[in-house]
Order: structure tokens, then C-alpha cells, then sequence
């Protein structure tokens, strides 16, 4: 509600900066980048100010020579046409530019890599194996009485989480949110946001986070009712977990919140499904929910669109013609570390951070993105929810917000850079 | 300007009285005329003399769009491996069986001789991603029905005793919001129940917070429907979703409706007795009788049919149930923004075993004991009884007795002789299924311009080659045009083109966004401004299609 009199402040606004997509920004679109005068957080702050500007003289460059939008193009579909298998990673876009880039993969024989898919493909493994059961902010926000953040604090990723979903003035139903109870299970993170409005500090088990399968071994076994027989699970008396199983039983709506970022790597799959086996001997009795939050950098949008338009998730290769999932083999830097890729191609319309990697002879990227040396084609891009409409998934999957067009540019979208492409590649083909 | 002539066809038109009529069609710009003017020059004359014409199928309840369905395209890589879709020079690639990507589906409908496809569980705030998918499907016309009766906004307006005109507002902003043809209720109070670890509702039975039966919110949403012109009834999920016994709960549920249209939707899974050894049989007779005595009554179907598919569904407390039952052993269940739910169940329906082939049964008695093919609708609940793409093999069980009979002594024996299946003689004509696939569902949806071949209709025109094998020839039509445009020859698609989006608009009172507002300020994830899909951005994610609103005559 900040400055709605002035009419260079656009209220409501959505931000495209992190996984949960909050959309009670007011922006000032008067200066030459664009400021948050109300709601967001540092990172939209910097965000919208860092890419919120016209990025005038920004050009496209071939071998490092200035070189129009459509010369460009035509040399990345050409690349791509004699490309023996062309990686296209990055895949910080929202939907629309995903949509497109996809067409482009399916027509180059490409392989499609969002820069998280490291993570992602473990996370998607659980519901290829045994599934889940999850809930959804607005859920959280009115329901939850138990809030359990397994190896996160959520806030480093997500900064506004409890502002916005936990310590609210009000909620539907019973308890008041400031009642409610909150546990962290591991230590080193950053627990302040965890403290209730009235001053009551959360509760953390302080334990190594590389060893969250113990931990969660040691839950599981409680809620199951099995003997657990050492006296201190990672140094934490019995009684503690005792208490905690008690408690989530208690619980009218539980709620197990976890990033799987926040996860070692090959724990990911792991620690997921044993959250999962918690919740699912929970809800024999009451409810009890997960909640993966994630989603940063359009990671949604890729792995969303990707699944809806092949059938498949993310690390297909459309190189035989037909799709071929294989999460394993089609991971983009293993594809450049074996050797087993000649073209990659660096799509990023939201970040202008993440480096994109040595073999990337291609980027297509916003012109702020520094890059430490010149590839051999440069398309600078403009980014959705600044300079272009566009929507974005938040990370619970709870929804898809529409992100505004608050900045002029001539820079082309990156929806529009990869139909071009497309474009020259079925020219190229014909 | 295109003008296309179809010369000599056997044309089946229920929505015009005609069947089986040698006819010549025009088509003037995407639309069917009654002759051509002066000066008008055919561009493409097609020969279909000897051949079937009818107007393109239209799938009134299948789940091509939206969470669920991406959730179970994830979760299913191993249905995929054998259905892949190859690119070729016009079509891109894709995969799945059960859980096709959108270009699979859209190939695969069109191929089928579907032109227009609704997506009947579209949640409010999944509405952009539902219109998403479907606009990534190409060829055919998509529309959805927005869910409502587990939604907090209307459980409340209940309790707080708000008048029917408010409710109708409020129903009307849905489906303006949510850009959508019609409104679905899926165990009606039954999603927000289980948030309250409910594990069933029945039709008389309270939601344990705000005290509102089922039967409450039935009365009101056909009301409010019915009172806001909305072509298209409600479109009920009843309670009790596969449980032996809830056939009472289904006639129950129709006698809710208090003599209003309402629309009982897969009505197999909701056709079960109690009788027998084990506690399971055919509620099919009691369901059909109810049907032709209450003309305020159509049914879709939801057939059975044998082999691996998934169970997607807004009924997250059913689901929650039915994981028990999944196969693969894995589900998703999900509750979702203080408006619904999910869950998403692997399933593998087995001829031998006596449960499943006694479904298969009672989805084909009741096909064949309604009287009117216009209120009895032709679909498997895509994916929950079977894939869409079996809906030629399901055509021939209706037309062809003996193929039925011979199926029947096939399946497990005692569901065999629970079943009053070999005793129906009943086959359906050419013209009845154009009816149940063409005519009746554009009528019930109010698509004046769809599923029939008068002038003025758009030229959704399907041609096949008449075989006595029914199966062989609705999986193959030699011709398909979408809007005047050659699609589809001889089964393969030879022109992808981008269906439109169907709308209804009702009039209402906007005062009742003064209530709204509030709501999602206090108590939502976004704000009330970010929910809505406007008609600009509605186009933009459906990659540009077009909007087709149809009208309503308000009753209030």
C-alpha cells in the first residue's frame, strides 16, 4: 500500500526472484532502475534494480563483434544444426520462455537441463518411487500447528516464508498463528525467523545436517513405535525425540517443510522419502503434510512445462526423434565433463549471476550477466516480470503467478530469441 | 478466403434431425454454409461419396490439463517408455499412454476424430496452469469447469447464512476469474473434510468445522447455476467416490438437485450395492431407472476398461483412500490453497479380478439401460477408467452385442454372473453415438456453433470410412477438419492448427469483489488481482487461442 498516490508506483506486482513468488510488491518504476517501495526483500531489492533498467546500447555479439538479433540467431541455429548433441542449460525462464525452448530442443535433438536439475531429478525420483503427500502455503498459513524445517531454515532461500505464512495477524482456523510451534531439525541454520511475535524461541536439534537419514531414521522409528536403542540419537537425549513424535502425533496439522537444495546432493531422494514415510504413518491418525519449497529461478517453470508438453521430466533427450528420459546420463555437466556434448547452449532470462559454464558457446542472458570470457554468440535478453509479462510456478506448486511488464526495453525476450532460433534452424533444415 | 466442398457424403447430424442422408457440405472460411454464393470458387473439393460425415467429437469430462495431470505425467516415466510420439516434419515429439504430454493428447484426439476437449476439475487458483496445458494441446478446443464446494470462500458464505444472490455472484466471479465453461464439485465438502481428518462425508453428514452437509452445497451451486444461465448443469462428483453401497448416496444426490439440471459425472464409480458374497454388485439398474425418470438428469459414464492406467482426481479423501489399492505402489495426495485437494493413483484395472471386471460391467448396463443417449455420455474419465484413446474399442462394446457378449465370457466369472449384462440386447445405432459423442454434449455445454453440420456451425467435420467393425473404424478417420482446416488423413495429422478456448460469461453483481478482496488480503497466498485470469492474459497462455464465449440467460 505504500505510495499508491504516486502513479509511477505499481502495487500488487509479483517477483520473479525466488521460489515463493510474492505478490505484494509495490515497485516505483520513476528512476532509471526500478526500486521496491513496498513488500519484497534484499534479493528483490537488488533484483529489480539490477535488471530493472532499459539496458540501452546492449547489443548481440558474434565472435565478440557486435552483430544484429537476426545474424545472431542464425549463427546459434546453424551451431546448433552441426551439433552432434546440443545441451541447452540454464533455463532460468519463466513459462513462456520455456515453451519455447523447448520447441527449439525437440527440433535441434537437444537435451533440455534447468541449473538445479542436479537436485530436482532426486526430489522428482520420490514421486516416481513412492509419491507424497504435501500441502500449499495458503494451506500453511491458515492450518498448520506443528511446523517441523527438516535440514533448512527456509529464509536463506526464501526470505519472507514466515512473514507471509507463518507469523500472520490472523488465520482461518485454530491456532493463532502466533501459537503455533516450530522445530528445526538440524543444527547451523539460522533459526531467528523462527521466533513467535510474542518471543518464544523454536525449538532445534542441533545435529550435523549430513546426517539427516539418522535423524529422520530415528523419528520414523518413534511414529512407528519401534525400539530405538541408543540413549542420545546425534547427541540428543531420547526423550527429545520421544517428545517430538508425541507432538507431530498430537498435531492437528502438522507440517514437514524441507528445500531440497538444502540437502546434500546424494541425501536428496533419501531424506525426502523418509519425510514421507513420516507424514504417511501421521495421517493414519491425523494430518500431517509436507511442503518442498523451492523454485528459484523458474525452476518450476522448466520442469512444469517440460513435463506437461513431452510427457517426461527434465534430462530427456530428444536426440533419436522420440523422447528419451534419463536423468542419470543427460545431466549437462556430465554430458560436458565425458565429453558427450560439442554445443552448449546457456538460456538464463532470470538470472544474471550463476556463470554460465566454460563450454558454453552460446548465452543467451540478461547484459548485466558478467561473463569471464566471450562466448562465441551473445544475445542479451530481457527478463519476465520487468520487462516483459509472463507468468511464474511457485516453488510448492500451489501456484502460477502472472508477472508484469514494468520496464521498457528494446532487448528481445528469450521466448522470443528461441522461436527465432527455431525459426533459422527449420529454415537451416529445409 | 478458402471454400471447401465435401461431395456425396452419408452425412449423421442428430442436432439436425439427420440420419443418413446423402448430402453435399460447404465450407466458407472455417464455417459451414448452406450453398455457395456467386463468384465463390471451391479451393478443395474432397470426394466422400459412400462415406460417414459427422460433426467432430467432443470429450465432455477428461483430464488433459492441470496439476494433477502434470503430477502424474511425473510420476508415471515407465508408462511412457512404450506410447512415444515421433517428430516429424509438422509434429513435435512426446510420449506417455495413461499420462500423454499436451502434444500427445492433442495429436492423438484429433487423430481420433475429437475437436474439442473440457477439462472438468480445474481448481480456481491452478486455473493458468490448467488453460496452460490445454493451450500447449493442439488442434482441438479446450474448456474446463472451475471447482468449487471445498473452497473456504463458500464455506463460509454458507455459515454466515449469505443470500443466494451473493452465492450466484460469487459463482459467477469464479467463472469469470478462472476463464471456464461451466462448475464442478467433487465430494461435495468432502476435499475441506478431510483437511479436518474427515475420512468420509456422506450426503447428510456435517464438515466437522463449519457444519455444512454435502446435500447443502449440491442445492446451492444447482441453484446458483441454474439461476445464472450457465448452459452446462453442475457437474457433480458425488460423495462416496467407489465405495460398495453409494449407489444410495448417488440417487440421493440427484434428488438434491430438487428437480434443477445437475450432471452426475462418472457415474460408474458412484453405481455400487452391497449384495452378494462379497458385499459388491451392480447398483447399475437402480441408477439407469432414476436416470430416465428424472429429466433434470445426464451422466457421463466413466468407463472401465481393462490394463494399467492412473486415477487423477480433485478428491484427495477418496484418493487418500484408494492409495492403498495403487499399482504401481505410489501416490501423490495434496491439499491445496484453501479451495481443494488432489490425488493421483496408479491403477491396473484386471479382467480376473471380481471387483474391476464387475466396474467394467456396470459402466457398460448403465450405457445400456438409459433410455436417451442425450443425457448418457461416452468417456472413460480420462485417465481414471481408461485412457481416452480407447474410446473406439468402448464404441464397439455399445454397437456390437455379440463382441460384447464374447468379452463378457471372458472376465472373472463371478462378476459374470453378478452382472445383467448378457441379457441387454440393446446396440447402439451410428446415429445414437453420434448423439453421445457430437450433439448431446455440445447441447449440455451450451457450444451452439459445435457438434453439428448446419450452416453456420464452425467446421469441425470428421469423415470415416464405414466398417462393420466399429473399433477399426472410429480409431481411424480418413478425413478430419478443424475450423475448415484439413488435420487429419487417413488417421495421421497432417496440419497442426490451434484450437480456441470456450467461456461462459455470466452477468453479476461486481459489488462482490468488495467481499473477495478482503478474503485474499487476510487470508490467501496472492492477492485477489493476481488470481484472476484476465481475457488478454486467458490468450497468452493458452499460446494464443482464441476466447469463445457463450452466452447465458439469466433465470434470476
Amino acid at each position: 500500500m505504500t505510495n499508491e498516490a504516486s502513479s509511477t508506483v505499481v502495487t500488487e506486482v509479483a517477483c520473479p526472484f525466488c521460489g515463493l513468488a510474492c505478490d505484494d510488491l509495490s515497485v516505483d518504476t520513476a528512476g532509471e532502475a526500478l526500486a521496491v517501495v513496498g513488500g519484497g526483500c534484499a534479493k528483490a531489492q537488488a533484483g529489480f534494480a539490477r535488471l530493472g533498467v532499459s539496458h540501452d546500447g546492449a547489443s548481440a555479439r558474434v565472435g565478440g563483434q557486435p552483430a544484429s538479433l537476426e545474424a545472431a540467431c542464425a549463427e546459434v541455429a546453424r551451431r546448433v544444426k552441426a551439433s552432434a548433441q546440443p545441451v541447452f542449460a540454464g533455463m532460468a525462464l519463466d513459462v513462456g520462455g520455456m515453451r519455447e525452448v523447448m520447441e527449439l530442443a525437440d527440433a535441434a535433438g537437444g537435451v533440455v537441463d534447468h541449473l538445479y536439475s542436479e537436485i530436482g531429478w532426486r526430489s522428482t525420483r520420490v514421486v516416481q518411487d513412492v509419491g507424497y503427500v504435501t500441502t500449499t502455503l495458503a494451506e500453511v498459513k491458515n492450518r498448520a500447528d506443528l511446523i517441523v524445517l527438516v535440514g533448512t531454515d527456509v529464509v536463506s532461500k526464501a526470505s519472507r516464508f514466515f512473514e507471509r505464512y507463518v507469523w500472520n495477524d490472523e488465520a482461518m482456523f485454530e491456532p493463532a498463528p502466533a501459537a503455533r510451534r516450530i522445530v528445526y531439525l538440524g543444527g547451523g541454520l539460522n533459526t531467528a525467523a523462527g521466533q513467535s511475535p510474542d518471543g518464544r524461541a523454536p525449538e532445534v536439534f542441533d545435529f550435523d545436517r549430513a546426517r539427516m537419514p539418522e535423524a529422520l531414521s530415528t523419528l520414523n522409528a518413534l511414529l512407528a513405535k519401534q525400539p530405538v536403542s541408543e540413549a542420545a540419537p546425534l547427541g540428543i537425549e531420547l526423550a527429545r525425540w520421544q517428545a517430538l513424535a508425541d507432538a507431530l502425533r498430537a498435531a492437528k496439522y502438522s507440517v514437514l517443510v524441507w528445500i531440497a537444495g538444502d540437502f546434500e546432493p546424494s541425501q536428496v531422494d533419501l531424506n525426502i522419502n523418509a519425510i514421507m514415510s513420516a507424514v504417511r504413518t501421521l495421517n493414519v491418525s491425523t494430518r500431517s503434510n509436507g511442503l518442498g519449497l523451492g523454485g528459484a529461478d523458474g525452476e518450476l517453470n522448466a520442469s512444469m512445462v517440460h513435463a506437461w508438453q513431452t510427457g517426461y521430466p527434465m534430462r530427456t533427450s530428444f536426440a533419436s526423434g522420440i523422447p528419451l528420459y534419463d536423468p542419470v546420463h543427460n545431466g549437462a555437466a556430465r554430458l560436458v565433463e565425458q565429453g558427450e556434448t560439442d554445443t552448449v547452449v546457456w538460456i538464463s532470462a532470470l538470472n544474471d549471476k550463476t556463470p554460465p559454464p566454460p563450454e558454453a558457446k552460446v548465452v543467451i542472458a540478461p547484459p548485466t550477466l558478467k561473463l569471464e570470457h566471450e562466448p562465441e554468440v551473445f544475445i542479451p535478453v530481457s527478463t519476465p516480470g520487468v520487462h516483459h509479462v509472463g507468468h511464474f510456478f511457485r516453488g510448492d506448486k500451489g501456484a502460477a503467478l502472472p508477472l508484469r511488464a514494468l520496464r521498457a526495453t528494446r532487448l528481445p525476450s528469450a521466448a522470443k530469441v528461441a522461436a527465432a532460433i527455431t525459426a533459422q534452424l527449420k529454415e537451416v533444415s529445409a | 478466403m478458402s471454400v471447401i466442398k465435401l461431395t456425396g457424403g452419408r452425412v449423421i447430424d442428430p442436432a439436425n434431425g439427420i440420419n443418413d442422408q446423402v448430402r453435399d457440405i460447404y465450407v466458407k472460411d472455417g464455417r459451414i454454409v448452406a450453398a455457395l454464393a456467386d463468384g465463390d470458387k471451391v479451393s478443395a473439393e474432397y470426394n466422400v461419396s459412400g462415406r460417414v460425415v459427422m460433426s467432430g467429437a467432443i470429450d465432455m469430462h477428461t483430464h488433459i490439463g492441470g496439476g494433477k495431470v502434470n503430477i502424474a505425467r511425473e510420476m508415471l516415466p515407465e508408462d511412457h517408455r512404450g506410447d512415444p510420439v515421433a517428430r516429424t516434419e509438422i509434429t513435435r515429439s512426446s510420449c506417455g499412454y495413461c499420462a500423454p504430454g499436451t502434444l500427445a493428447a492433442g495429436y492423438r484426439y484429433a487423430e481420433m476424430g475429437y475437436t474439442s476437449c473440457f477439462e472438468p476439475a480445474i481448481i480456481p487458483m491452478n486455473a493458468r496452469q490448467a488453460h496452460m496445458e490445454m493451450g500447449d494441446t493442439p488442434i482441438i478446443d479446450t474448456g474446463g469447469y472451475a471447482m468449487l464446494g471445498s473452497d473456504d470462500f463458500l464455506l463460509r458464505m454458507l455459515v454466515a447464512n449469505e443470500d443466494q444472490k451473493s452465492i450466484n455472484d460469487y459463482v459467477a466471479w469464479i467463472l469469470h476469474s478462472t476463464q471456464t465453461l461451466g462448475i464442478k464439485v467433487v465430494n461435495p465438502g468432502g476435499i475441506s473434510a478431510f483437511k479436518f481428518n474427515q475420512r468420509k462425508l456422506d450426503l447428510d453428514e456435517q464438515n466437522a468445522y463449519y457444519g455444512v452437509t454435502p446435500r447443502r452445497i449440491i442445492q446451492t451451486l444447482t441453484r446458483a447455476v441454474h439461476e445464472l444461465g450457465v448452459p452446462h448443469p453442475l457437474h457433480v462428483h458425488a460423495s462416496n467416490l467407489g465405495v460398495a453401497g453409494n449407489v444410495d448416496t448417488t440417487l440421493a444426490t440427484m434428488e438434491a438437485a430438487e428437480g434443477r439440471p445437475i450432471h452426475m459425472t462418472h457415474i460408474q464409480f458412484h453405481s455400487y450395492g452391497t449384495e452378494g458374497d462379497r458385499k459388491f454388485s451392480s447398483g447399475a439398474a437402480r441408477i439407469a431407472e432414476a436416470i430416465n425418470r428424472h429429466k433434470n438428469v445426464s451422466a457421463d459414464v466413466g468407463q472401465v476398461l481393462f490394463g494399467q492406467t492412473v486415477t487423477a482426481s480433485g478428491d484427495n479423501m477418496s484418493q487418500y483412500r484408494n492409495a492403498a489399492f495403487a499399482s504401481p505402489k505410489k501416490s501423490a495426495v495434496m491439499d491445496i490453497e484453501m479451495e481443494a485437494g488432489c490425488g493421483v493413483v496408479p491403477f491396473k484395472y484386471k479382467d480376473q479380478n471380481f471387483v474391476n471386471a464387475l466396474q467394467w460391467a456396470i459402466g457398460l448396463e448403465i450405457f445400456l439401460m438409459v433410455d436417451d443417449p442425450w443425457r448418457i455420455f461416452l468417456t472413460t474419465d480420462h485417465p481414471n477408467g481408461a485412457p481416452f484413446t480407447t474410446y473406439p474399442h468402448l464404441i464397439k462394446l455399445l454397437t456390437d452385442r455379440s463382441f460384447r457378449n464374447a468379452m463378457l465370457d471372458t472376465i472373472n466369472p463371478d462378476a459374470k454372473a453378478m452382472s445383467n449384462l448378457a441379457a441387454l440386447e440393446r446396440e447402439y445405432s451410428l446415429y445414437e453415438i453420434a448423439i453421445m459423442t457430437r450433439a448431446a454434449p455440445a447441447r449440455i455445454l451450451g457450444l451452439t456453433d459445435r457438434g453439428h453440420l448446419a450452416p453456420g456451425a464452425a467446421a469441425d467435420i470428421v469423415v470415416y470410412t464405414e466398417n462393420a467393425d466399429r473399433e477399426r473404424m472410429f480409431e481411424k478417420p480418413d478425413l478430419v477438419f478443424k475450423d475448415g482446416e484439413l488435420v487429419v488423413r487417413d488417421g495421421k495429422v497432417v496440419k497442426v492448427v490451434r484450437g480456441n478456448t470456450h467461456v461462459v460469461k455470466p452477468e453479476f453483481d461486481r459489488g462482490i469483489e468488495k467481499k473477495i478482496e478482503p478474503y485474499f488480503r487476510r487470508f490467501h497466498s496472492v492477492r485477489m488481482n493476481n488470481f484472476k485470469i484476465s481475457d488478454d492474459e486467458l490468450c497468452e497462455c493458452g499460446g494464443g487461442s482464441k476466447l469463445i464465449p457463450h452466452a447465458c440467460g439469466k433465470r434470476s
